[in-house]
């Protein structure tokens, strides 16, 4: 079982944005250069799971799945070995550009995009676009035009989510192959819409979901980079022979992946690779729907660091003081708190708040990720309020207390505003961090400011002005912060 | 109005205050003084419950504080400290709020006065300790005998029976402790009971009714300002106050 549950999408964006800045050298002779080393390199993510490849159950460090036998079948016919080199899946494109490996073979779609950006042999799989449905929700019909105002779920970039971007329907975007369905299950979802192999693997097994029906084809073909035209083609021959000697077919039959479809790649033709390539030369340019999209998602961003920080003070504040003034108890679960939230990474956080919580509170992605976000920065808060009261002179809490006040009050009306004045630049500057660390929500379908940019640049094909513009919106949220926190520090080292 | 029997305090194994017993009236002055280290302070700290002991009790007008730390002492010191006012050596006024804005602060929350009445009484204390046009000063923004001005007025604004002061000039210019001292006379001519530690001998003998001498944890002089201050009984009190002709100890170089 595959999931992608630990892709972090700004990472990705950074690889993917140095990726397209770089245009490494590589020549004529990749192909040349494989034959003399005896070794054809090859990327794929081995989280992508079964049956594309995933992990022997009864070997150790051994690989399996049809993508991980015909990498195989095809070394073999240009005779050398095929070696499997891990990479994260959304990263494949950018890692194969900058020769991380010779190809990139890993259920990739020919969309638009990518065949902007690299080359494609013929496909070596026809998958259909498959929706699924709960059962007992009969709204959902083969009419994909009904589902405008539905929530459907697929993955960000695919074949199927350009499908739905091209009727109009805003997707659910998912970083995963099998959260969509678990969404789907619980009612997040009304819909999925998937690659035929995907639901499959994942989505027919629940008893609850229904496959409402197969749409348009898609295809997996195999890239490898712009320049390399030699070794596009001798893998393009390569795969043609393991395709008409019935090899193809055996190996699809061994996942249990072969179907009739699957014939019609015996007869593939120059016209057919050409239609399937598309006019592909042409890349969309930035336009105001982009621009309109990167300012709500700005606003998303910054809506949740809000109200995440908002839950993040009073929280960090109430740890704090039963860590200073709470007794035994009180402080040891406090500090139980910090360390426990301090000590694990947030995106982990986040999963478990949104789909391990999931059977028991159904929340939504935008309040799981502030609830997420907040609970976590209380931890940091916390520590900083900690330090704050701390550095309030005793005298304060003894003439507090010498007027009559009783610790509470004493706490309340003189040391906390205090202690939080002193912690006032910590508590901006962890605001800034906030904002940008909000990004990881993404893996929870938030479709925040980062999680634009690598949607818009796939879809412009070029990293360099959603980057930019993503930079620019993320510097504009936070610089001002910076300027307000410059100036309490001063205002506080002259009181 | 205050009466301490028997009270012990140490520091680990350092005893700060051995069986301190002493009576204070309504109405009167008193000061306590003596070398650094004898236990004013402590004992002044004591009486409302800033510090714990360890042996003897504190009555207050009825409220009993015993040996241990405060959780035994919550209700009688809530109590105590509405009706024994303090006045700190470093003022401790609280830099977030204005003159006015300390003045109120209790009154406000622990009285529950009105804003309006709270403010108007804060302004007239403030006129009283001469800082009429200070109202909207903060801390930051006083002199130290301004602020020490400003921590009375705070303390008197809770209608203290009694106040509290731990050496309230020590730590000012020297040019400032005057005007302190005289708010101070004031308060006293007044009818005010206060009990202040402090090294202002003049002060002690001018404003006094009742001096205190506290050396190594005990009460050895205890009297009025002309028999303590000029003709002392101890040996002890004679060095502190220089007039002993009994060689002081030979500096050693």
């Amino acid at each position: 079982m595959g999931s992608r549950v630990l892709q972090l999408s700004l990472p990705v964006a950074l690889a993917l944005f140095a990726g397209s800045c770089g245009a490494p050298e590589a020549g004529e002779d990749t192909l040349a250069k494989i034959r003399a080393a005896g070794v054809l390199k090859w990327g794929a993510d081995i989280q992508g799971g079964a049956p594309y490849i995933y992990e022997d159950p009864d070997a150790p460090n051994g690989r399996k799945g049809f993508e991980v036998a015909l990498a195989d079948a095809l070394a073999a016919e240009l005779g050398v070995k095929a070696e499997f080199v891990q990479n994260d899946w959304s990263s494949l494109v950018p890692s194969l550009e900058r020769e991380t490996f010779d190809i990139a073979m890993n259920g990739l779609e020919v969309t638009p995009a990518r065949s902007g950006r690299v080359l494609f042999t013929r496909p070596y799989y026809v998958f259909a676009s498959r929706l699924m449905a709960r059962r007992d929700n009969t709204e959902i019909t083969a009419d994909l035009d009904a589902l405008k105002g539905k929530r459907v779920g697929t993955l960000t970039n695919s074949f199927t989510a350009d499908q739905l971007l091209a009727l109009g329907i805003e997707p659910i975007y998912y970083e995963g192959v099998e959260e969509p369905y678990q969404d789907l299950v619980t009612g997040r979802l009304d819909a999925v819409f998937h690659d035929d192999i995907i639901a499959g693997r994942y989505g027919e097994p629940k008893p609850e979901l229904r496959v409402v029906g197969d749409f348009e084809d898609g295809f997996y073909s195999i890239a490898t980079r712009r320049e390399d035209v030699a070794l596009e083609e001798a893998v393009d021959e390569a795969l043609e022979r393991v395709i008409q000697s019935g090899k193809m077919e055996s190996i699809l039959r061994a996942e249990g992946i072969w179907n009739e479809r699957q014939l019609g790649l015996r007869a593939w033709s120059d016209e057919d690779q050409r239609r399937l390539l598309g006019d592909t030369h042409v890349a969309p340019s930035m336009r105001m729907h982009h621009i309109t999209a990167f300012l709500q998602a700005a606003g998303i961003t910054l809506a949740i660091s809000v109200l995440a920080m908002m839950l993040a003070i009073p929280l960090g504040l109430g740890l704090a003081v039963m860590r200073l003034y709470g007794g035994w108890l009180a402080a040891k679960l406090a500090a139980a708190y910090v360390e426990l939230y301090r000590g694990t990474p947030v995106l982990l956080q986040l999963y478990v708040i949104y789909y391990g919580l999931a059977p028991i509170v159904k929340l939504d992605a935008f309040t799981a990720a502030v609830i997420g976000l907040g609970m976590n920065y209380a931890a940091y808060e916390a520590e900083v309020y900690r330090a704050g009261i701390q550095a309030v002179p005793r005298g304060q809490m003894e003439a507090a207390l010498s007027l009559g006040m009783s610790t509470p009050l004493a706490l309340r009306r003189v040391v906390l505003p205090q202690g939080f004045r002193l912690a006032l630049p910590a508590v901006t500057n962890d605001f800034i961090a906030l904002l940008k660390d909000s990004s990881l929500v993404s893996v929870i379908t938030v479709v925040e400011l980062t999680k634009r940019m690598t949607i818009t640049a796939v879809d412009v094909r070029s990293w360099l002005i959603p980057g930019a513009l993503c930079a620019g919106l993320y510097f504009i949220m936070s610089y001002p912060l910076s300027l307000y926190a410059r100036r309490l520090e001063v205002r506080l080292a002259r009181a | 109005m205050i009466s301490v029997q028997g009270l012990e305090k140490k520091y680990g194994a350092r005893t700060v205050l051995s069986g301190v017993s002493v009576e204070f009236n309504r109405g009167q002055v008193v000061c306590l003084i003596g070398p650094s280290g004898g236990g004013k302070s402590t004992l002044l700290r004591c009486l409302n419950g800033l510090e714990s002991f360890d042996g003897g009790t504190i009555t207050v007008g009825g409220e009993k504080l015993v040996p241990g730390g405060t959780q035994a002492n919550a209700r009688a010191l809530t109590a105590i400290r509405q009706r024994v006012g303090m006045v700190f050596q470093t003022w401790n006024l609280f830099p977030h709020r204005s003159a006015v804005g300390n003045i109120i602060e209790a009154p406000m929350h622990v009285k529950r006065v009105p804003l309006a009445q709270a403010t108007e009484r804060a302004h007239a204390l403030l006129k009283k300790v001469g800082l009429g046009h200070r109202a909207d000063a903060y801390p930051g923004e006083m002199s130290g005998g301004e602020q020490q001005r400003v921590a009375i007025a705070r303390a008197l604004a809770m209608d203290p029976e009694a106040l509290l002061l731990d050496e309230p000039t020590s730590a000012l210019d020297p040019e400032r402790v005057g005007e302190v001292l005289d708010v101070l006379r004031a308060l006293a001519e007044g009818g005010l009971t206060m009990m202040i530690v402090t090294h202002e001998m003049r002060f002690a003998k001018e404003v006094g009714d009742r001096v205190l001498v506290l050396h190594g944890g005990n009460v050895i002089e205890d009297g009025v300002p002309a028999d303590v201050l000029e003709r002392p009984q101890h040996e002890r009190t004679r060095a502190f106050l220089g007039l002993s002709r009994a060689p002081r100890e030979a500096p050693t170089i």
